[in-house]
């Protein structure tokens, strides 16, 4: 669901995307590797799932490397309830099956949070509201017995003849229901059978190690291992199971499904997945569930294994003990200005590269293809320097608009240098009618180390760039490192015909690189001119 | 892609001390009851009643909001009510800093975090309980009394947890809400 979203907003907006060349997951696949050396294609449908916009991204500064999702491992650090915001301690989660084992319930209807609401309070009957979340103590003497009720699409327990005495520890009251559901009992008397064999066998991992992290999961090679390893001598111990409870099938089932008339009778998908249990047709077999406990995850990069991310362990807590983040290690690119592409016209975008290190850095640009099947794509700066970053520049915002002629270089093809970043200006020039215009570029830059640990100076370079690539530039000695990385830029549409709007871009030949080139630079010029 | 700067007459919004930009166009009833934070802008045809208030004397905090807050147009900020043991009152709402409230969204929340983007036309229900670093989606209903954990996207009606945050988000959101009150001009 989420990447489908993502996807339609790549359509949507006009981005840059970095790659991850994903050095572990593509280790195996040699072959892929060396096809993809030879040429970048922004087209190939491998690009979204190898691209991924910089907030996504890690950064780890063993390796020197951009890491993605796909190049991360994770381990549990802790599990929450996301309703109650409580930290169920991690022996408990297994036993209370992943779900909240308090207050917090799930709507069978609409999946929405339940609250516990007292039967008995006076409720003024025509608002459709839910006066009270937790009932007070005083109303408990009264109160009683207590329902669940949807806020949403208004379903209450009582429809279902669930009703509770007490307010508290919902969910051990119905723990017991639910433990005298027939698969429930069928599932840990079958778990009791097979456990008596897994013990004699003697546990042989046989999973790799990078999997032994996932909780649980030692359990389960010991016990799969030893099934695999010893399944030809000891299979013939197993007592034949024989099953305890029997599960009706309900017979007039069908039966009622072919006249079914109304289509509300019957369960939605999503309720019925949502009651893996028995996954009922019926409307009225559905029952409230508790809620799924979410996790806090520590991330690791997978070739060095150190971590990356790593959370404070308190659910309420948003703060980082560890967090190497893409965005604050490698230079950031936005579109600082972007006029519609109009067909066989040549336009002028401005590039705003932005440097997180506090020590300066020197960019190279590569493109791959001058000309590719949108367009052409001319960089007029390939090469230069971006400032480091410095809190103070924050306190210089107040100035934005007034600095901005100021600042603007002489130097051709840079738009402006301000701070931290520094803006460039790239020429389009499309000559296909695409509902996207996206070129891929390489970007290296290299940063003069103070600490100089003396390890490794990546060259990564080698790896993902084509022949154009200036590798052999970025020669880095002791103090310095570089790094490079594709990035794909998308720009939206190009349009055919201009329809009269010309009068509002800036387009055709070029002018002065200082001038006046987007929406925002004129608009400052003219401020600046108002104020005097 | 960057944002431009936007400009607004200069005669519309009234700037305080401490950096606040509200608009001349918006509705802002029971001010004593409204804390802003700095640096915070309320656009044009917004409306904030810190006039309801808990039932009872004495000067109360309505909605506190932090700092570097968007309330974009027509967004409207009511506090939550409820009848409690009978008493219908009003309670008040806290909002963090760095929020955004997109264009037409109603927040009625008992609590905002800080670091937290509300799309446009979203509707977030009464003592609904957004945590730090969130994302709620364009159009999504939040339901009252819901809980949404930190690093979550929330989106549809009713709005369901659909996908989690990176962890940078916090610095984004900040340099984001930073960037654009920088970019929020005056003009004659």
């Amino acid at each position: 669901m989420s990447s489908s979203s993502q996807t339609e907003i790549r359509h949507i907006r006009p981005y840059v995307h970095y790659q991850c060349s994903c050095p572990d997951v593509n280790k195996s696949s040699v072959s892929l590797e060396l096809e993809k050396e030879e040429s970048f294609n922004v087209n190939s449908p491998r690009i979204q799932f190898s691209t991924f916009s910089i907030s996504k991204l890690y950064f780890c500064n063993d390796c020197h490397q951009i890491r993605c999702p796909r190049c991360v491992q994770e381990e549990i650090v802790s599990y929450y309830c996301p309703n109650c915001l409580f930290e169920v301690p991690t022996a408990s989660v297994k036993s209370e099956r992943n779900r909240c084992a308090r207050n917090c319930f799930q709507c069978p209807i609409c999946q929405n949070t339940l609250s516990v609401l007292p039967s008995s309070e006076p409720q003024p009957p025509p608002s459709p509201i839910s006066p009270t979340t937790v009932p007070a103590p005083t109303v408990s003497a009264t109160g009683a017995p207590y329902y669940l009720s949807c806020g949403v699409c208004r379903w209450d327990s009582q429809e279902i003849g669930m009703t509770f005495e007490k307010a508290t520890g919902l969910a051990l009251q119905l723990q017991r229901t639910e433990d005298e559901r027939p698969d429930v009992k069928e599932f840990d008397h079958l778990k009791d059978h097979f456990e008596k064999h897994m013990r004699l066998n003697t546990p042989s991992t046989a999973l790799p190690s990078s999997l032994l992290s996932i909780p649980g999961m030692s359990s389960f090679s010991s016990r799969y291992g030893g099934m695999v390893s010893n399944n030809q001598q000891k299979s013939d111990d197993i007592v034949p199971y024989d099953a305890v409870a029997k599960v009706e099938i309900e017979s007039g089932l069908v039966d009622d499904l072919v006249q079914l008339k109304d289509v509300n009778q019957i369960t939605t998908v999503t309720q019925r997945i949502n009651q893996l249990s028995d996954q009922p047709y019926k409307v009225e077999r559905l029952q409230p569930q508790r809620i799924h406990l979410r996790t806090k995850r520590v991330k690791r990069c997978r070739s060095c294994r150190h971590i990356l991310i790593k959370p404070e362990q308190k659910a309420q807590s948003t703060k980082f003990k560890i967090k190497l983040v893409a965005l604050n290690n490698i230079p950031k690119i936005t579109i600082a200005s972007l006029p519609k592409l109009i067909l066989n016209q040549r336009t002028q975008i401005v590039l705003k590269f932005s440097n997180p290190l506090d020590e300066e850095i020197s960019v190279d640009l590569t493109l791959q293809d001058e000309i590719n099947e949108c367009g052409k794509v001319n960089i007029l700066a390939p090469r230069f320097n971006i400032t480091p970053y410095d809190g103070l520049w924050e306190y210089e915002e107040q100035d934005l608009v007034a600095s901005k002629s100021r600042t603007a270089s002489n130097s051709i093809g840079i738009y402006e240098r301000r701070g931290d970043s520094t803006s460039i200006i790239v020429e389009i020039t499309p000559l296909a009618e695409v509902e996207e215009f996206k070129f891929p570029l390489l970007v290296t830059y290299t940063s003069k180390n103070n600490e100089n640990d003396g390890a490794t100076t990546e060259e990564k370079t080698n790896e993902t760039s084509s022949s154009k690539a200036t590798s052999g530039d970025s020669v880095a000695d002791e103090s310095t490192r570089t790094l490079s990385f594709w990035t794909v830029l998308g720009l939206g549409p190009v349009i055919k015909t201009p329809s009269g709007i010309t009068g509002t871009m800036v387009t055709g030949p070029r002018s002065e690189p200082s001038g006046s080139k987007g929406p925002t630079s004129r608009g400052s010029s003219s401020g600046n001119s108002n104020r005097k | 892609m960057e944002p431009p700067i936007v400009y607004y007459p200069r005669s519309e919004y009234i700037e305080t001390d401490t950096g606040n930009k509200v608009s001349r166009k918006s509705v802002i009833c029971g001010s004593q009851n409204i804390i802003l934070g700095g640096k915070t802008i309320i656009q044009t045809d917004c409306v904030i009643r810190g006039d309801l208030r808990r039932t009872g004397g004495g000067h109360a905090v309505v909605v506190a909001i932090g700092r570097y807050c968007l309330l974009a147009r027509g967004s409207i900020i009511r506090p939550p009510y409820k009848t409690y043991k009978g008493i219908f009152s009003y309670y008040p709402m806290k909002i963090g800093d760095h929020v955004t409230i997109g264009e037409g969204s109603i927040v009625e929340a008992a609590t905002i975090g800080s670091f937290v983007h509300i799309g446009k036309n979203c509707v977030i229900g009464r003592f609904a309980i957004i945590k730090d670093c969130c994302r709620i989606e364009d159009n999504t209903v939040i339901p009252p009394n819901t809980v949404v954990p930190s690093f979550s996207i929330y989106e549809g009606s009713p709005g369901v947890f659909v996908d989690e945050l990176p962890e940078c988000v916090q610095d984004l959101y900040e340099s984001r809400t930073k960037d654009y009150y920088a970019k929020f001009q005056p003009k004659d």
